[in-house]
């Protein structure tokens, strides 16, 4: 737990200062989640325990660990899901955007508009490419069909699916193949523009291209959103990630720079894990 | 058998090639210094005709390494092993290399009792570095970090006794036009061990690398 202070923003901003004003690659991050002693239980299970994680703005964070260690609980902690289990109890905060998300007044669906989430297996709605797209602009009252079938264009732009798909927009969306329904998915959480994506193991059901194309569009999307992404593929967290945090039985073993992760690591526990020893 | 317990094989393997490329080497270094003492022009030949079995173990353990890559996708400590397998390996065939240089310059000398007192303080400067190599090369195979640091530091010396050498070989007075043939010959006989030596720091550096992960100029 020691190296989680060694993510100071505080002290990258003075390290910043101190640079050259010419140099911006390493500007401070605004942090778009704090999460501060979050501990979780399934029952009597304590599935998160103490965890303090920031996750910075225009960042890919990748949550790594082996299974049960977790990382999914985490991710749909994140945006609440979590809370559709029955049994969950939860202390800590989570500060989206400074605002504690598990707050009495604190308004589910309005987190749920800002934070997309995309799942492991593509879930498109049975519906077409279209509707799939335009479904969530709806729910929030757009009707100007100009303007859906604009944002419709835009987000599966985003998704860089446009040009594969743009002439089959009324076609059920179920007639797509497998990589190109996640990249429908992603298209549909961007529909809604939201601020961050949260993403729980989006390629591993997908194909090698299709994995690629992903990861790609990944790259792409954390110039204007924040994403976070569980996964099992640790040169998938070592490509596209800036951050990695590694899970491990519920606690967050160390979280630092995903180069320094998967050069030096700091504990041998991480070491150990992402040389393939366990997991 | 898990990925990898294969993977720690196939790394202790490649050790084991690295530790014969360093062996071989070494040889190469002292048979050179030796015939140069004895002037034994045959064994010069054999020196720089070996040289090619040196050349092929460091082309099979880059292929192994690169390999090695390719399937187990190392990473932090175990990708370290093989980033360093093939640095020592390339500054091994390099220090055979400036063993064959040596070997060509020595061979262009002539057995030339005037010149006895320098041919000395070259074969001891030799047998400083040969120390060095032999010392580097039981530290990598040990992961020894100390004992890597011990041999950059014995570097100096032969730094110290190249230079002692240089100034001594300058202030030479030239009466003999064969004079400055043999003078050239053993200026670049000390140069080659200098860098024979610097080429074990090197290595000195590599093992730290390896080791911790940090990268340090220790020349």
């Amino acid at each position: 737990m020691s190296s989680l202070t060694s993510f100071d923003p505080e002290e990258s901003k003075e390290k910043n200062e101190n640079q050259s004003p010419t140099i911006t690659k390493d500007r401070p991050k605004a942090p778009v989640y704090q999460t501060k002693a979050l501990n979780l239980w399934y029952g009597q299970t304590h599935a998160l325990k103490d965890i303090n994680l920031p996750i910075f703005e225009n960042e890919v964070t990748a949550i790594i660990g082996p299974s049960g260690c977790g990382k999914s609980t985490y991710i749909k902690t994140l945006n609440r899901m979590v809370e559709m289990v029955e049994s969950v109890k939860i202390s800590g905060e989570i500060l989206y955007r400074d605002k504690n998300i598990f707050d009495k007044n604190y308004r589910v669906e309005e987190l749920r508009t800002r934070v997309g989430m995309v799942f492991q297996k593509p879930n498109p709605f049975p519906k077409t490419i279209f509707e799939n797209v335009a479904y969530g602009p709806k729910v929030h009252g757009i009707r100007d069909k100009k303007l859906l079938k604009q944002i419709v264009e835009n987000s599966l732009k985003g998704a860089a699916i446009w040009e594969e798909v743009k002439d089959r927009l009324h076609e059920n969306a179920y007639g797509l193949s497998g990589g190109q329904q996640q990249r429908l998915c992603i298209a549909r959480c961007l529909a809604i523009e939201p601020d961050v994506i949260l993403m729980d193991e989006p390629t591993s059901a997908l194909d090698p291209k299709s994995t690629l194309k992903v990861e790609e569009l990944v790259q792409e999307l954390k110039k204007n959103y924040s994403i976070v992404i569980v996964t099992h593929n640790m040169q998938q967290a070592a490509r596209i990630s800036d951050k990695t945090a590694f899970f491990l039985n519920g606690e967050v073993v160390e979280n630092e720079k995903t180069d320094f992760i998967f050069s030096t690591p700091n504990d041998n526990r991480t070491e150990d894990y992402i040389s393939g020893r366990f997991g | 058998m898990t990925v990898r317990e294969n993977f720690n094989l196939e790394m202790i393997e490649l050790k084991e090639e690295i530790k014969l490329l360093g062996s071989m080497v070494e040889k190469a270094f002292f048979d050179t210094m030796d015939a140069f003492h004895s002037k034994n022009k045959a064994k010069f030949e054999q020196i720089i005709e070996n040289d090619k079995y040196i050349n092929a173990i460091e082309l099979d353990i880059n292929e192994k390494a690169t390999l090695l890559i390719a399937k187990q996708q190392p990473v932090a400590s175990d990708l370290r092993k093989i980033i360093v397998a093939l640095k020592v390996s390339s500054d091994l065939e390099r220090m055979g290399d400036l063993a064959v240089d040596l070997a060509k310059a020595a061979e262009r000398m002539h057995d030339y009792e005037k010149f006895k007192e320098y041919e000395i303080s070259l074969l001891e400067m030799a047998n400083k570095a040969q120390h060095m190599m032999n010392n580097v090369l039981i530290a990598y195979k040990e992961s020894k970090v100390m004992d890597a640091q011990h041999v950059a530091s014995m570097d100096d010396v032969v730094d110290a006794a190249y230079g002692e050498f240089i100034w001594k070989i300058i202030n030479i007075t030239i009466t003999d036009k064969r004079d400055i043939e043999h003078i050239t010959q053993m200026t670049f006989i000390a140069r080659y061990i200098e860098r024979i030596a610097d080429y074990c720091t090197n290595i000195s550096e590599w093992i730290i690398y390896e080791v911790n992960g940090q990268r340090f100029d220790l020349n």
